[in-house]
């Protein structure tokens, strides 16, 4: 039982070991740019959802820079699949498929919650005060693995490393910036309201950031992202059932 | 001895394109079969499917008796695959990757060291087996590769073209370390390969394989004996003709009555494989 787990945790861990220093180094740049751009670039006059803009950012560059991460492993599972064609070796394993989905997905909550504690140690050192609740956690937990699932997702249906490209510039990076990571979507126009409300970053990055700074949670977006997290789960389940090395 | 796999009416279409036609054969505990064809014959794809990397259109596998596609997770405990390209993981070193196949397979946690020791020396890469495997040679990644579908002591080993792309020395060296295997490890072995001598050298029975059907299937002697021992080859002007005889008396009878140059050789297994291919390349 859970070999498949632990072998794909191992073995994604141990190649992430030798490329720790240069992965967090990348993930840790652009959240700091954002901050020095718009938090102190825009001062504390500039107030967005009724709070300093900075408080408001940092919640926001949690949800996109653990996205970013979570996410992220589909471009690194495209490569053991297409390049490295290890996908071979777990699919001739005696172990189970939802083994090889819950490794992979565990491994995208890993680098998602990294990054997280990373934006945590942005907060002390711009003096943003953040209140960690239990609703907090659970409410990344989720978030990560909803992303992680998609990002499993997407790296079993696409057929090449270009559609992955592709799905990145039309989905992901309008998701980023849309749902609500950097402004308050309430005041998008009417058109953009109905898009970023089918896109699950806008769910958790409502619940996220009213959990840090002392709002109040709407449990119907905290249920809506478990909804999305579960979906994806299994959209990650199935096409990696179907997939033919 | 036992049957290990039994093959039923297996096919595979990618599109309206047949891969594999219909395949049945079976293989006993501890033998060397050789499954030999053209390009584009369809071995790989036969493989595929028996080791569960491809859902067959149609047809039936059975490992020990039991129907693979309802007991893959039991089925695939027994068996070793190679495939034609190296799939390490190149991050990692040789040892991780011997390592993450014991993971996978649930070897013990106390075998663990040991059987990796064992393997690496084995293959003759002891002294390497902290080095990363983007580092490795072709031939050393081949050996890792065949060492590491061993670890979990498969009792069949599938070898898809094992030695493609090798040179004449490793090819050799391969050679050895498979039929080690095979003898040593009493270990049931399904190779693919185009070479001819490769499926000579070291199979009991051949098959082969053309347009994804079994056209035919025997030892190698065997096969040799049904097209006649030798091979009267008269050169005309544009192409050699081949005529087969089952004594040499007789071969020798006919090239006295050849008024063009002519010579007579004993059959050998690629005859026979051209015979039964064809001789024009589809790929």
């Amino acid at each position: 039982m859970f070999n498949g787990i632990k072998g794909v945790l191992y073995r994604e861990l141990n190649v992430y070991k030798k490329r720790a220093r240069k992965q967090i180094l990348a993930s840790s740049l652009s959240p700091l740019l954002f901050l020095i751009a718009f938090g102190w670039g825009f001062g504390d006059k500039v107030v967005a959802g009724g709070m300093p803009y900075i408080t408001f950012l940092i919640p926001g560059l949690i949800t996109m820079s653990s996205l970013n991460q979570s996410y992220g492993i589909a471009q690194e599972i495209n490569i053991t699949r297409f390049y490295f064609h290890l996908f071979d070796e777990y699919l001739i394993a005696p172990i189970t498929y939802m083994e090889i989905v819950l490794g992979e997905v565990l491994y995208g909550m890993f680098k998602g919650l990294l990054s997280t504690l990373l934006i945590f140690v942005y907060a002390v050192l711009f003096k943003v005060q953040l209140i960690l609740s239990p609703l907090f956690f659970a409410a990344i937990i989720i978030h990560t693995f909803l992303f992680a699932s998609l990002g499993t997702t997407m790296a079993m249906i696409v057929r090449d490393h270009g559609s992955q490209a592709t799905v990145n510039t039309f989905v992901i990076t309008p998701m980023i910036f849309l749902c609500g990571t950097f402004f308050p979507v309430d005041k998008l126009p009417y058109l953009f309201k109905l898009i970023v409300y089918v896109l699950p970053l806008t769910y958790s990055t409502k619940v996220i950031r009213a959990s840090l700074t002392g709002g109040d949670v709407n449990l119907l977006y905290f249920s809506l992202m478990i909804l999305f997290a579960g979906l994806f789960f299994c959209t990650a389940y199935f096409a990696v059932k179907r997939v033919e090395a | 001895m036992k049957e290990i796999l039994k093959v039923k009416g297996l096919v595979r279409k990618f599109g309206d394109k047949t891969a594999v036609a219909g395949v049945d054969f079976s293989i006993q505990e501890g033998e060397f079969v050789g499954l030999l064809g053209p390009n584009g014959a369809g071995k790989t794809t036969t493989i595929r499917m028996l080791t569960g990397l491809l859902k067959p259109t149609e047809g039936e596998v059975f490992y020990y008796g039991k129907d693979f596609s309802r007991h893959a997770k039991e089925a695939k405990g027994f068996i070793g695959v190679v495939h034609q390209y190296s799939n390490l993981d190149r991050d990692l070193t040789a040892y991780e990757n011997l390592y993450l196949h014991c993971i996978l397979h649930g070897i013990p946690k106390e075998e663990r060291n040991s059987r990796i020791e064992e393997s690496l020396e084995f293959a003759g890469l002891a002294e390497h087996r902290d080095r990363q495997v983007k580092t490795f040679s072709g031939g050393m990644k081949r050996r890792l590769v065949i060492v590491r579908a061993l670890l979990h002591e498969p009792k069949i080993l599938f070898l898809d073209e094992p030695t493609v792309g090798l040179d004449p020395q490793i090819r050799r060296s391969l050679w050895d370390l498979i039929v080690k295997v095979n003898q040593l490890k009493s270990m049931a072995i399904l190779l693919t390969t185009h070479y001819i001598e490769e499926a000579e050298r070291l199979c009991q029975r051949v098959m082969i394989i053309n347009r994804g059907k079994i056209i035919s299937s025997g030892s190698p002697e065997e096969l040799k004996k049904d097209l006649g021992r030798y091979v009267l080859e008269v050169f005309h002007e544009d192409h050699i003709e081949e005529r087969f005889y089952n004594t040499r008396e007789e071969a020798l009878e006919e090239l006295k009555k050849c008024t063009l140059s002519s010579r007579i050789r004993e059959v050998t297994l690629e005859d026979v494989f051209l015979k039964l291919t064809g001789r024009r390349i589809n790929v």
